[in-house]
């Protein structure tokens, strides 16, 4: 089974600094780490190699630095490391990253049987990378699973949704995208760490490598523009009201309802 | 000249930095309280190779360099200074020395069993009459045909409880002084090799630091380590390299004070404010930051010495020193910003100090650091010697070559 598991490499900072020319992460000068659930995705890709055997691949978009995380990667066990690099994939949103990973996964032979990520990443949140690659390539996609069946050539997946517990079946090619309980996650040896970044190989692919050309990458080839960012502030209006039990529950139902937070009817 | 950290020695931080936070953390409050040590902890961290930090990966070891086996310390010390007392004592004047001084037969026999943790090491100097004055040393090696025979008393011995294999430093029968000093590695099974009780401790209780008696102990004449009479060069080499480990593990004491400092004055109102906002306790804090980061850019300069193969003596006394007095002025400061709450043992803080102050007093107390400090500056002008008598230099691995500096 060859599996492709796309990494995204996050800062490991308690604040996240934001450009606020381009509305982007400044990710100089900080600390990084492999995004955490797409480094459950990697776990659970080595699971399933360990037991059907295969080659895992990592690829991940970004600057040079990204490197680290993909030798990290490599520790973990993975078989192979590409870094989709490029000047003009700067700048990149959701859609232009999923199509320089969709481009990539595209050129592997022989093509994967099996895409794995993160369902989301700590830094931007979306979600959106790993749908956006399923489509692009035109593969079956099944997102948030926290456990992974291998079924001869499908897998039976599970996954939680609005408290409910989904189980789909899904074959293969097929992308998915896990959640933190997927699989547990290891602790490096150190000897690996050494060995990954002293003897390990890292591909690099841009632009050229890729076919691509910069009107589809970067901000050029983005559909959307971050205007601003803002923190939301909550406030807390607390009131303290007094009198007699009648007249306080006639408050508090009045109180709810002016903020639509019950129905008449309820009431 | 570069400040920052390679990516390797980045991700080495970040995965003992996790690691510890999530398993050493907690079990510190612990081993504090039972002063037991966890040997199925330990377990773990050997798979991790935490027990080879600098051994080659042929030996089973992780093969790192030296600042990045600094940064090791500094982040398990961070989480729990007694285990990281174990890693530093085990891997900086144990497993090192083995490696630099060993024979490859000893390599053989001896590095694997350290590297994975299955025997963990001690280094056995001091005695009840001698311990910064290394050349009193009293214990005794007679030699008997193909063997050895050894009395003596060894205290403090770190890790000497849980030890699988123990570098014990003795005196051939009838030399006096450094000249018949001489390091011999004798397994903890050896009849007549016998462990005392744990000391209590006012920190880092969960090491079991304890006595190891030697009577009529026969070790066999290849578990000599270096050679005969070369015990002094062998300790003080292997110190050189330890006082890196110790200077680590109270640079990670200090920032594990300065950790829990920040948090609690960010929580705590006085007068109306956090304490943060006081001008009073922001200068305890600018001062605890600015000598932390001193402390580690000596800690890190001398690892980077060691690993250039460049002498680093005195750079690792400095560092040793210097960051174990950063520790316990983080730790008193600490307590002091704690007030009341510090001095009890609801919070981390008050451990943190009784931690630290031992940082000054092993592997060379503040006063011997500061002997070989100003030794090897007068050195320089007067060609004096160093610490008891002789030169002291650092000795280095290159490849598979020896190389031992001017000594």
């Amino acid at each position: 089974m060859n599996i492709v598991v796309c990494i995204k490499q996050v800062p490991d900072e308690p604040i996240i600094r934001i450009d606020s020319e381009r509305m982007t992460l400044i990710r100089e000068g900080t600390e990084s780490t492999i995004n955490p659930l797409d480094r459950v995705a990697l776990e659970a890709g080595l699971h399933l190699r360990k037991h059907n055997g295969g080659q895992v691949t990592v690829l991940s978009m970004g600057p040079p630095r990204g490197e680290e995380s993909l030798r990290e990667a490599l520790a973990a066990g993975a078989d192979r490391a590409i870094l989709l690099t490029d000047p003009a994939f700067a700048g990149s949103d959701t859609l232009a990253t999923s199509h320089v990973l969709a481009r990539a996964i595209s050129r592997l032979r022989p093509f994967p049987d099996l895409l794995l990520c993160g369902m989301k990443t700590i830094d931007s949140d979306t979600g959106h990378v790993g749908p956006q690659i399923a489509e692009e390539l035109g593969i079956p996609q099944v997102c948030g699973v926290n456990k992974i069946n291998l079924e001869e050539d499908s897998l039976v997946v599970e996954r939680l949704s609005d408290g409910f517990l989904d189980t789909v079946k899904v074959t293969l090619p097929a992308l998915i995208s896990v959640s933190r309980e997927c699989c547990p996650v290891r602790s490096l040896p150190l000897g690996a760490l050494e060995i990954a970044f002293s003897q390990g190989d890292v591909t690099r692919w841009g632009c050229q490598e890729l076919g691509v050309s910069e009107e589809e990458v970067g901000l050029k080839g983005s559909a959307t523009r971050v205007r601003r960012l803002l923190t939301p502030a909550f406030t807390r209006k607390g009131e303290i009201v007094s009198g007699s039990p009648r007249l306080l529950v006639d408050r508090l139902i009045g109180t709810l309802e002016a903020v639509g937070l019950l129905d008449e009817e309820d009431g | 000249m570069r400040f920052e950290a390679t990516m390797k020695q980045a991700v080495v931080r970040r995965t003992v930095r996790e690691f510890a936070g999530s398993k050493l953390a907690d079990a510190a409050v612990e081993m504090d309280r039972t002063a037991r040590f966890p040997l199925d902890l330990a377990g773990e961290m050997a798979d991790l190779q935490y027990f080879g930090l600098e051994i080659p990966a042929k030996y089973g070891g992780a093969g790192l360099d030296a600042v990045s086996s600094a940064m090791v310390v500094e982040e398990i010390s961070r989480a729990n200074a007694a285990m990281g007392l174990c890693i530093s004592v085990h891997n900086g004047v144990s497993a090192y020395p083995m490696y630099l001084f060993g024979t490859p037969e000893q390599h053989r026999r001896f590095l694997p069993l350290m590297a994975s943790g299955e025997k963990i090491g001690t280094f056995c100097l001091t005695e009840p009459n001698a311990g910064s004055d290394i050349a009193s040393i009293e214990s005794t090696a007679i030699r008997r045909g193909d063997e050895y025979v050894l009395n003596g008393n060894k205290v403090f011995v770190t890790n000497g409880g849980v030890s699988g294999i123990n570098l014990i430093l003795a005196r051939l029968r009838g030399t006096e002084r450094a000249e018949g000093l001489t390091v011999f590695i004798v397994e903890s099974e050896r009849r007549g090799l016998d462990k005392g009780p744990p000391e209590d401790l006012m920190g880092m209780r969960g090491n079991p630091v304890c006595p190891i008696l030697l009577n009529d102990c026969c070790v066999p004449s290849h578990n000599v380590l270096g050679r005969e009479g070369e015990g002094m060069k062998v300790a003080l080499s292997s110190l050189n390299g330890g006082r890196i480990g110790i200077g680590a593990q109270a640079l990670g004491i200090a920032q594990a004070c300065l950790d829990v400092s920040l948090t609690y004055a960010e929580q705590r109102y006085q007068f109306g404010k956090r304490l943060v906002e006081l001008e009073t306790i922001q200068k305890f804090l600018a001062d605890m930051t600015i000598r932390i980061e001193g402390a580690r850019l000596l800690i890190y300069r001398a690892s980077h010495l060691k690993d250039r193969g460049l002498d680093y003596a005195r750079e690792s006394a400095m560092a040793k020193l210097y960051a174990s007095e950063v520790a316990v002025e983080a730790g008193r400061r600490g307590v002091q910003m704690h007030g009341g709450y510090g001095y009890t043992k609801a919070y981390p803080i008050e451990r943190y100090y009784r931690d630290a102050k031992v940082c000054e007093i092993y592997e060379g107390t503040s006063e011997i650091q500061r002997m070989v400090i100003a030794r090897s500056l007068l050195s320089e002008v007067s060609g004096s010697k160093g610490e008891n008598g002789y030169e002291h230099r650092s000795v280095h691995k290159t490849g598979s070559r020896r190389t031992y500096y001017s000594y």
